[in-house]
This record gives C-alpha cells, sequence and structure tokens, in this order.
C-alpha cells in the first residue's frame, strides 16, 4: 500500500494540512477502505502514546543526587547509590594513604573548629548546607581565618587525591564534582572578599566556615564514590 | 439539562495550579539553598523525567541521565523566573541535556537519514497476537531520528516547530519522521 495520500495520513490526523488538501483528503478516504483502516490504526497509536504512564526509576535516585550537589542526603550512606559507570576505578595504596591523611586533617580541623572559639561563644560549624541563612550562626571572631587555613590545606590535600585519580573517573563524575567545586569556589572567594572587608561580621565568618564545609563534604564524598567503586 | 462545564474545568485544573504553585514556592526556596526543597522538587518530577529518558535514550541510560538532569537543574535554578510552570522548565532543560548527551555519544545510533533498518525490520513482524510486542518495547526499536521525533510529538506535545529547532531539523523532516514512527508502531498494537 502507498500512494500519495498514505504518505500524508498523519498529518491528516494532525489537522496540519492546507484546507484544500484536507478537503481532497477526506474526498480520497470516502472511497479508499485501506487508507480509512491505517488512519484508524495511526490514531490508535497516536491516542497510545498519549496515554502511556510516567514511571519512576526502579531505586531512588536522590540519595545520588543530594552527593552531586553536596546537600546532606536523607538516607543512610550505605543506601547511596552512586551515578553509574561502566569503568571501574580504584586509587593506589598512597593515594588512598593520602585520603586518610586528608580526612585525619579534616576530623582535626572540625575538632579544632569547635573548640578553639573565644569564651562564652561556643563554636560550631553547621553540617547543613540547606540551613536557613543566619539560623546557625555562631560567631567565629579571629579563630575562623585559622580554622580557614587549616581547612584549606585539608582541601588541597584531597584535591589532590582527586587529581590523581582523574584519570580513573568517568566524565559524567568528573563534570558534576568539577562543577560544583566551581561554584563553592566561587562561593568561599565572595566570602573571603567580604570578610576582608569586615572582618569582625559573625555571619560572614560563619558563612565561610559552612561554605567549606561543603566542600570537604562533596570532595570527602568523592573518594568515597571512587574508591567504593570497585 | 446543563453540562456543569465551568465546574468539572475547575475541578479537573485546579491539581494542576495547585501543582504549579507548590513548585514556584518549593523553586524559591531551593534556589536559596535548600536541597530539601528540591528533593520535594525531585519526588514530584523524577517519574516524568526518567520516563522521557527511557523513551528518548535508552532503559540503561536513564537513570544516569535522569541524575545528570535533576544536578543541572539544582546549578541552574538561579535562571527559573517562574514565566512557566517549574514542570515546564525543568522538561525542556531535560530534552536539552538529553539531546546533548546524545550529540555526545556521536552517529552510533544515529540514524536520521542513512538507514531504514531497524524500521524496516519493525514493519515486517508478523502482527498476530502472540507476536504483539509491548508498545514500549517497540517504541525503543524506532531509530533515534524517529524515536525521538514521535516521543517529543506524541507523548510529550510538543509542536513540530518546536521540535525541528530542537533538534535541528526543517519541519518537513520532523513530520516524515513522525509518519514512520507511527506507520510501524501500528503493527505492533495490541489487538
Amino acid at each position: 500500500m502507498s500512494n500519495h495520500w498514505t504518505d500524508r495520513l498523519s498529518e491528516y490526523l494532525d489537522r496540519e494540512l492546507a484546507v484544500a488538501d484536507m478537503a481532497e483528503a477526506d474526498r480520497h478516504l470516502a472511497s479508499c477502505a485501506e487508507c480509512r483502516a491505517t488512519l484508524a490504526e495511526l490514531r490508535e497509536v497516536r491516542s497510545r502514546a498519549r496515554q502511556l504512564a510516567a514511571r519512576s526509576p526502579g531505586t531512588d535516585l536522590w540519595p545520588a543526587i543530594a552527593a552531586a550537589i553536596g546537600a546532606e542526603p536523607a538516607v543512610r550512606s550505605a543506601e547511596v547509590r552512586p551515578i553509574r559507570s561502566r569503568r571501574r576505578y580504584a586509587f593506589s595504596m598512597p593515594q588512598l594513604a593520602a585520603a586518610g591523611i586528608a580526612l585525619a586533617a579534616l576530623s582535626g580541623a572540625g575538632v579544632w573548629l569547635a573548640t578553639t572559639g573565644a569564651p562564652g561563644a561556643p563554636l560550631a560549624v553547621s553540617p547543613a548546607p540547606d540551613a536557613p541563612a543566619g539560623a546557625q550562626d555562631v560567631p567565629l571572631q579571629a579563630a575562623s581565618l585559622r580554622a580557614a587555613a587549616t581547612y584549606a590545606a585539608a582541601i588541597g590535600d584531597l584535591e589532590a587525591v582527586l587529581a590523581d585519580g582523574r584519570s580513573q573517573l568517568d566524565a559524567s563524575t568528573i563534570r558534576v564534582i568539577e562543577t560544583n567545586l566551581a561554584l563553592i569556589d566561587s562561593a568561599i572567594a565572595e566570602a573571603e572578599r567580604a570578610i576582608a572587608a569586615d572582618p569582625a561580621n559573625a555571619y560572614l565568618n560563619s558563612h565561610l566556615a559552612r561554605t567549606m564545609q561543603r566542600k570537604l563534604d562533596l570532595l570527602r564524598r568523592a573518594a568515597t564514590l571512587a574508591t567504593t567503586r570497585s | 439539562m446543563t453540562t456543569p462545564t465551568r465546574g468539572v474545568r475547575a475541578l479537573r485544573f485546579e491539581p494542576a495550579r495547585q501543582r504549579a504553585n507548590a513548585d514556584a514556592v518549593e523553586a524559591a526556596l531551593a534556589a536559596a539553598g535548600d536541597a530539601h526543597a528540591f528533593e520535594r522538587l525531585y519526588r514530584a518530577h523524577v517519574g516524568r523525567i526518567h520516563s522521557l529518558a527511557r523513551r528518548m535514550l535508552s532503559e540503561d541510560e536513564a537513570d544516569e541521565i535522569t541524575q545528570d538532569v535533576f544536578v543541572r537543574a539544582w546549578q541552574k535554578l538561579g535562571t527559573f523566573r517562574g514565566d512557566s510552570a517549574f514542570g515546564t522548565w525543568l522538561h525542556r532543560l531535560a530534552v536539552n541535556v538529553m539531546l546533548a548527551r546524545r550529540s555526545e555519544l556521536g552517529t552510533r545510533r544515529s540514524r536520521y537519514y542513512d538507514t531504514d533498518e531497524p524500521l524496516g525490520e519493525l514493519a515486517s513482524r508478523p502482527t498476530a497476537p502472540e507476536d504483539s510486542m509491548d508498545f514500549e518495547e517497540a517504541l525503543q526499536r524506532l531509530p533515534d531520528g524517529a524515536r525521538q521525533v514521535f516521543v517529543l510529538h506524541d507523548v510529550e506535545g510538543y509542536r513540530h516547530e518546536e521540535i525541528a529547532e530542537m533538534l535541528g531539523l526543517v519541519v518537513g523532516t520532523s513530520k516524515s519522521q513522525l509518519h514512520r514512527a507511527r506507520m510501524a508502531l501500528r503493527r505492533h498494537l495490541e489487538r
């Protein structure tokens, strides 16, 4: 079956033919049972397409998305399903050792931050990147600048680990990590500029600490993701 | 007897309006950094985005591309101005991400013009009930070009002009691809 009108039945069905062509198609269809049958089938296909239901993925993708955007996952880490890759990769022992040193430094930085505040003003770094601005502001005073330096050193170590393992990570994972790191770096630079102009501003100091904590969390997740994919 | 058209219409569209309003609030919170608000948006829209990915690309790629879409959405929330519903904005972003992914994968599965083999295979299959395949499965067997146009037009409701712009085609090609897809799929309707 093939004729001029067969090839235009979808346009007829969607009423996209010119008025004169629609009229001519009507006349043809009145006398061609085969084209009428085809048209009915095309209409049924279109109807079926419109009825196709949305279906959620078989597994929850949110934990991996939360990790990628630097948010705290709402589920236990064991349930996290990382962004899938067909490639396999693992860090070498020296890299793992470096990661361990870096994570130890991070822990030290966290403890140091939490215990070296000004008298009467306990220090804390909010672990929740989505906390409303100002909701957990705690003055960090001048200590925050030294804390920031410690954070920066720990971040540098983890960045070095990831740089070494870059060739073993899949492209989409690297893209997500780098994009998020760039966003966080931009926020850190902005906070540092603001603090330079207003060093005693408690909110800015707290904001900088939270942002650096967010970067640490992202780097830590990225390293964990890489080392557990094997 | 009068038909309560206005009442029916109001009942039909009220949930959609409420959804859009709720999304707008969640999007504003998410743009301010509230990841919990963004998770609620994810829960509300993941089914449609994942289904789009499954149909535009493949079952195997759907999880990864869905994650990419939501990460991109998080990064671009600042560009969402509320001119359209959040779902519309997200869906368009998802289509762009998926088309970009298709481009990254190159011409391995791109068959807009070069061969009709998969389509011919579909069209020539027996149509007895025992040989009929699931409509979604038949959709997956279409060549990329015909499948993408079919999904965007018949499933998602885009117009040929929009599809042509998104896919870099002329409108006539979009129409012919749609017709080819429908002609192939009609043999795989459940009978």
